[in-house]
């Protein structure tokens, strides 16, 4: 074999295993996405062939009322606690790296421990402690003095308060539960980022007279860059597509409509009786486009940048 | 190349999981295939299908009166045909995912039992098999009147039996009502205020009337839509037309979501628990009275550990508005049927008959709550004072659209659910949000 192919040849096993795995299942579902699919279709026995359905999956798709709630819960979920979890990820990971050995050892152990935990325990977790009867959090609120809570809440009496009801709650609980869980990983990246800066590089700031924040924009910030852009292109994908913490803490699949994202109400098209798996799969492809879309743009533009090399 | 490497990795997570479903079930055709020559070899000597196994699954919770009543039923199918049973049992909330798992692995039950209203939705979906020949040539199953086989015939074809008549009546705590010297409910007022009495004496978080908000809300909805006057939607001019912003609907719509919204007598916190999530509360003394069917007394039992015994528990008739007697409750029943996908089609309709014959058939609806179908036991049965609720609602108990895409509108899209908890949130007065559901609900049962 001349030496040019063997790379070619060692990369085989790999390709084959992506493609079995993660090619061909994404062109299935683009295939059933314009095939009318249902049970009666892919049973195993006594199937009826799939038939085209010029595009009625998508004309449903986008004139249901509910993708519009859908699109907006996923997308304004994704952004705002993505920027959380990098900010707050950040200030920690900051943090750790001026803790000294002892004190940085330990809370780090304390928030991989968060990071830990699989996603459908943090979903109870969170869901106990916002339970509007034995909740922690409408005890501790109710534990506030009056004038406070009237104050800054308009209210003193929290006993029974629903949090799970209405979609702008239920996301507030969503976005502390996967915040909780996914700032651990950014802390710890910034971290291993910032040891790899050059302490001659801060000891100069310091002799020019150059502030925390000062030094941050203009040191830290510019080095951690490629850090930053990988962290954010991962944080936009998963926050996209978060879905356990929310099944389960918006109450499985009776839960209020209009707290779908397009992952959950994909999955409730495609697998509540009567399952529709062609309108599921076609909310599926429009999620992965939308995705894929705001991933280009974002990676074409650090490209452009020059920031990764 | 990593960035796209994770996207395309993303996107394809979710075709995964629906391809998992459909590659499930191809390997055990081998398996099944030769048991049948196996079980050939041995009926020489013993009953016909010794060596086969019949999957059978029951619906809902087990507890030691059902289990008993399946072992009797199973020993007797196996002395009689020499196969062995494999029972599961499928929590009811469960069932409607478990067939779609059933159907979409090929992998599912050879007989199951049936919630009668939902038959012809399955039966859309090719998953039962026609037992017209069974149930016309069984003796004992001519015994069960004819206008009980409604569910089950469908286009002039039998896909069920009827196993036994479920209806709704108001769960309540029988020690509470006597310790707090309250009455049976004879009218909605009625109603309303035993349910204030009880939370005002046993605490702010137990619900006095639980509201129903889960999968299975219009069981609780319709007992006060029907008595109102009102229905869910009829067949006119050759389809479905809803029903749902006729004066009658709003009348008992309203009084359903004012339990929560003006009343509290439910806790607004808790607006999509099902029946079978209340009766968890109920076992754990966090509700007072409740819409279900008889079975929730023993399963109630067992669940609270002890705590709440079968005879602190009891039954009263959903009153109508008026106070003049039972409001029409949900006329449902249980049903058991062949799986389509079946090996074995004929134990399979040897098991049928046995199950839903005049003797275990009878003993299924008494030990499970319910009502007899065959006469004879009927007829006891309207003495007994404990199922006095149950055969007076019966008489007056009406059913759903039947329609295929029934299931959907009640379950799956949960459209009255989501009108209801629009109301009581606030977000819609009652006429738009009925408005808004009658459209969706036209649009679903017209749908092709």
């Amino acid at each position: 074999m001349s030496p040019k192919l063997v790379p070619y040849a060692l990369l085989i096993p790999g390709l084959i295993v992506i493609a079995a795995l993660l090619l061909y299942p994404l062109f299935q579902m683009v295939v059933m996405s314009f095939q009318k699919v249902g049970l009666k279709q892919i049973r195993p026995k006594n199937p009826v062939p799939a038939e085209w359905n010029d595009f009625e999956n998508y004309t449903t798709v986008l004139q249901s009322d509910l993708f519009w709630t859908s699109l907006r819960n996923t997308v304004v979920f994704a952004v705002v606690t993505g920027a959380l979890t990098l900010v707050v990820g950040t200030l920690v990971g900051l943090l750790l790296n001026r803790l000294g050995r002892a004190m940085s050892t330990v809370v780090v152990v304390g928030i991989m421990a968060a990071w830990a935990v699989p996603p459908t325990s943090q979903a109870i977790i969170w869901k106990w402690l916002f339970d509007a009867d034995s909740g922690i959090i409408n005890w501790a609120l109710n534990l506030l003095p009056d004038w406070l809570s009237s104050l800054v809440f308009g209210r003193s009496d929290w006993s029974g308060q629903p949090w799970l009801n209405e979609p702008l709650t239920i996301y507030l609980v969503l976005v502390m539960a996967v915040l909780w869980a996914s700032f651990p990983f950014v802390a710890v990246s910034v971290l291993a980022g910032l040891k790899s800066i050059p302490s001659e590089l801060y000891e100069a700031a310091r002799v020019d007279g150059s502030t925390g924040i000062g030094t941050f924009r203009k040191i830290t910030f510019p080095l951690l860059k490629p850090v930053f852009s990988v962290l954010i292109v991962l944080q936009i994908i998963w926050d996209f597509k978060v879905f356990t913490q929310l099944f389960l803490i918006a109450g499985g699949t009776n839960m209020p409509r209009e707290a779908f994202n397009l992952s959950l109400w994909s999955y409730i098209e495609a697998f509540s009786p009567p399952p529709d798996m062609g309108l599921g799969s076609a909310i599926a492809v429009v999620l992965t486009v939308v995705l894929l879309l705001i991933t280009f743009v974002y990676v074409r533009q650090i490209v452009k940048a020059e920031d990764v090399r | 190349m990593r960035i796209s490497k994770i996207t395309v990795a993303t996107a394809t997570s979710a075709v995964l999981a629906l391809s998992v479903a459909a590659c499930g079930g191809g390997s055990s055709g081998g398996t099944e295939a030769e048991k049948p020559s196996e079980s050939a070899s041995s009926s020489a000597s013993g009953p016909q299908y010794a060596g086969k196994t019949l999957k059978v699954w029951r619906l809902g919770a087990p507890n030691e009166v059902f289990e008993k009543y399946m072992n009797d039923l199973n020993g007797k199918f196996e002395q009689q045909t020499g196969a062995k049973v494999e029972l599961t049992w499928v929590p009811w909330p469960d069932s409607q995912k478990k067939w779609t798992a059933a159907l979409a692995s090929g992998e599912g039950p050879d007989v199951t039992e049936f919630g009668n209203d939902q038959v012809s939705a399955w039966v859309a979906q090719e998953a039962l098999a026609d037992i017209t020949e069974v149930a016309k040539g069984t003796p004992d199953f001519q015994q069960i009147p004819q206008n009980l086989w409604g569910y089950e015939t469908i286009d002039g074809k039998i896909y069920a039996v009827p196993w036994g008549g479920g209806t709704r009546a108001v769960l309540y705590r029988k020690d509470w009502f006597s310790e707090l010297k309250i009455e049976e409910p004879k009218t909605w007022e009625d109603l309303i205020a035993a349910a204030k009495k009880i939370q005002k004496e046993k605490g702010s978080d137990v619900d006095g009337l639980a509201f129903n908000g889960g999968s299975d809300a219009n069981m609780s909805l319709s007992p006060f839509v029907w008595s109102a006057g009102g229905d869910f939607a009829a067949f006119e001019g050759g389809k479905w037309v809803g029903k749902l912003t006729e004066p009658a609907f709003k009348e008992g719509f309203q009084f359903y979501t004012d339990l929560v919204a003006k009343e509290g007598v439910s806790g607004k916190s808790r607006l999509n628990l099902n029946s079978i999530e209340i009766a968890q509360r109920f076992a754990a003394g966090k509700v007072g009275m409740f819409v279900t069917g008889g079975w929730d007394i023993a399963s109630i039992e067992e669940q609270s550990k002890g705590k709440i015994k079968a005879d602190q528990m009891a039954f009263f008739s959903i009153p109508n508005k008026e106070g003049t007697g039972p409001a029409p409750a949900f006329q449902g029943g249980n049903d058991i049927a062949v799986w389509k996908d079946t090996e074995n089609p004929e134990l399979a309709a040897e098991y049928v008959k046995l199950a839903a014959g005049q003797e275990f058939g009878g003993r299924y609806a008494k030990e499970n709550g319910l009502l007899p179908l065959y006469p004879d036991a009927l007829a006891e049965y309207a003495n007994d004072p404990a199922q006095k609720a149950f055969a007076e609602t019966f008489k007056v108990a009406k059913g759903f659209p039947a329609d295929p895409q029934w299931a959907e509108a009640n379950d799956t899209k949960a459209v009255l659910q989501n009108a209801a908890r629009a109301v009581i949130k606030g977000e819609k007065d009652v006429d738009a949000a009925l408005a808004a559901a009658n459209k969706e609900l036209e649009e679903i049962l017209n749908q092709q």
